[in-house]
């Protein structure tokens, strides 16, 4: 076949997958017998009171102080005594999160550092950014002669940076990284490998950077990734050739994803300036979370958190708000409170370090 | 003389090879004519063979070019497969009121510690909602810090217009509500003070124009509340005006949040994407630790 009838079969398949795309949109409006406001809408209508705060309700109850540069990650061990912090300063900080001190500052070799995570034993930590390598440390090893913690492990392979990395649920040997390089990865720590690719230049899937990975609790063979190209997508670890299913509907970047404590949602934050509900099996944007300001100006949303019910969403903005929202109800009920992350129990927020 | 005898041996030399060339080439001749007479069996002429040219070289498929045609083709008729798949299993898809539903329930049915909690009697609320609902109320300070338990939200009076902080319980006056950060920072009418990022829980200058001079070369006052600082090298994670970033890569632009890529990576990394650089405040006699990162360095 001659290269001009393969570009004609190309035009042909592209005006394809537009057409059948188009026709899937249609009947899946079809599905979406409730309004636009999905779930406020159900909500209300079987009597749920909205949440409301008072004063003491929701306190700073501790300030961690140390770093000299723009925190941009955080995680909490499972355990939810610890917390990690990656910093602009060049350095992971590991925090006693009940005594404020500081047990570990790591010495990175690579100060454009945009993620970092905990491993499931609290033994490790994971970070990566702009050097386009996962690198691992063991907290229990010993520090090299300059008193610095070396690297256990560096992942190798991605071709664009690092944005987000996640270890999978009780398994401190694989965990998922996204890149600017348009993929997810799956790693194998013990060899330093990657066990599987999602997504890239000959596979389905996303087609910009991805900024964010989120692994499901409650089945971890499934991820949600959320990427430039204005989409999120899941996942199935025994499956990276494609998608599972892409989820349309964002009018920009999406920054953050995060699976709601059920595990058959996700919730999602764009450059749009819009929080979405998004069912995994169905595909239903079940909700949206917007709120319109006085002065017009579109502010992105650059984190999110769920409460470990779901009924609170904390959303982070990128002029540094951070906004409190009732999933149920979809109404804003704090705002304007410092940046918080969230104990996966739920039980105290800690206001973090957030310097310009 | 000497010319004429050269020119007479030339041309003795010139004749020689003539003849010589002459018979070369009928004896030649004679060997196409044998072979000729051989072939066809008569004596006619033989029509001499075509010069020598060389060969030209031969057409190489464009094979780069079509396997990445091909693949790509490949990968949207693999695409078109997956949609058809989806389409028909669209339909098996429960509604999204029954999504909603789940939802709904999984919420109720979980408890959450975060959620407030009613935990003052309802009748003591009733009361201070009563007297701190009065319009000027001249002792709100009371409601501040008496009502501040009830998880009851109730609406500071008209007279006291401001932001104020109920921790620590202060008059609600609105100056007195703010703390600031800085000796020489006095508040302004909270409500007209500088607007964002300034708010009322700290003080700005009460003069909104640019106090500091910018060293950034091409960096203006931003928004009349503060100008950048020098924070136009590579070690500096904000900038507010990128304009005065130098990236070491091309492809590298202004108005990431890093300003420019690292050195070391042999090849030129994507930039990430992000959103405008923050706005630094600057703080010029900052003692204390505020939101504002140049105090740090002071």
């Amino acid at each position: 076949m001659s290269v001009a009838e393969l570009k004609a079969r190309h035009v042909a398949a592209t005006e394809t997958v537009n057409s059948l795309r188009e026709r899937l949109q249609q009947k899946r409006l079809l599905l979406l017998d409730t309004d636009v406001v999905a779930v406020a809408g159900y909500a209300k209508a079987h009597g749920k009171s909205s949440v409301s705060f008072g004063a003491t309700d929701l306190v700073c109850c501790r300030t961690l102080q140390g770093h000299t540069g723009k925190v941009y990650s955080l995680d909490w061990t499972p355990e939810k005594n610890r917390i990690v912090s990656a910093s602009q300063d060049g350095r992971l900080i590991v925090w006693n999160a009940l005594t404020s001190q500081k047990t570990h500052a790591i010495k990175l070799p690579c100060a454009w550092v945009m993620t970092c995570a905990f491993s499931p034993t609290g033994q490790f930590v994971a970070c990566g950014g702009l050097d386009s390598v996962c690198s691992i440390f063991n907290l229990n090893s010993p520090s090299d002669k300059d008193g610095n913690l070396p690297e256990s492990k560096m992942l190798s392979g991605h071709k664009g940076y690092v944005s987000s990395c996640q270890y999978v649920p009780d398994e401190d040997t694989h965990l998922i990284t996204s890149s600017g390089d348009h993929t997810c990865v799956l790693w194998d720590i013990t060899t330093g490998l990657r066990t599987s690719v999602f997504g890239g230049e000959f596979q389905s899937g996303h087609t910009a950077d991805v900024l964010s990975v989120s692994i499901n609790g409650s089945n971890s063979r499934m991820f949600v990734s959320g990427s430039c190209d204005s989409t999120a997508r899941l996942w199935d670890t025994r499956v990276a050739s494609r998608a599972v299913r892409t989820f349309h509907g964002h009018e920009g970047d999406v920054n953050t994803v995060k699976f709601f404590p059920d595990g058959n949602r996700f919730g999602t934050g764009s450059d749009d300036g819009t929080c979405r509900l998004f069912d995994i099996r169905t595909g239903h944007q079940l909700q949206e979370y917007y709120q319109q300001h006085s002065d017009d100006e579109v502010r992105h949303v650059t984190s999110i958190a769920f409460s470990i019910s779901g009924r609170l969403l904390f959303a982070g903005y990128s002029n540094g708000d951070c906004y409190v929202w009732d999933t149920l109800l979809a109404q804003c009920i704090a705002g304007k409170i410092w940046p918080l992350f969230l104990k996966g129990n739920g039980k105290c927020t800690h206001m973090p370090f957030w310097l310009f | 003389m000497q010319n004429g005898f050269v020119l007479r041996v030339a041309g003795f030399s010139t004749a020689v090879f003539t003849i010589i060339t002459t018979i070369i080439i009928t004896m030649h001749k004679e060997s196409y004519r044998v072979v000729a007479t051989a072939k066809s069996g008569c004596s006619s002429s033989v029509p001499s063979l075509p010069p020598p040219c060389p060969k030209s070289p031969p057409e190489y498929p464009d094979l780069y070019g079509k396997r990445r045609e091909m693949a790509k083709v490949q990968m949207l008729e693999r695409e078109i497969g997956f949609l058809e798949e989806e389409l028909k299993s669209v339909d098996s898809l429960q509604p999204a009121s029954r999504c909603c539903k789940e939802v709904t329930e999984f919420v109720v049915a979980n408890p959450d510690p975060l959620m407030p909690t009613n935990r003052k009697n309802r009748r003591s609320c009733r009361f201070w909602k009563w007297l701190c609902g009065i319009p000027c109320f001249n002792f709100s300070w009371i409601c501040c810090c008496c009502y501040s338990g009830c998880s009851l939200r109730i609406h500071l009076p008209r007279c006291c217009d401001c932001n104020c902080n109920c921790d620590p319980c202060d008059l609600c006056n609105c100056c007195s509500c703010i703390r600031c950060p800085a000796p020489n920072w006095r508040c302004c009418s909270c409500r007209s003070c500088c607007p964002f990022p300034c708010s009322c829980s700290c003080c700005c200058p009460c003069s909104c124009s640019c106090p500091c001079s910018c060293s950034c070369p091409r960096s203006s006052c931003c928004r009349n509340i503060s100008c950048c600082s020098d924070c136009c090298t590579c070690g500096f994670p904000s900038c507010p005006d990128c304009s005065c970033c130098r990236c070491s890569f091309p492809e590298c632009s202004c108005c990431t949040w890093l300003c420019c890529c690292p050195r070391w990576t042999f090849s030129a990394p994507k930039c990430p994407k992000s959103p405008k650089c923050p706005e630094v405040r600057l703080c010029s006699n900052c003692t204390k630790t505020c939101c504002n990162p140049c105090c740090l360095f002071f």
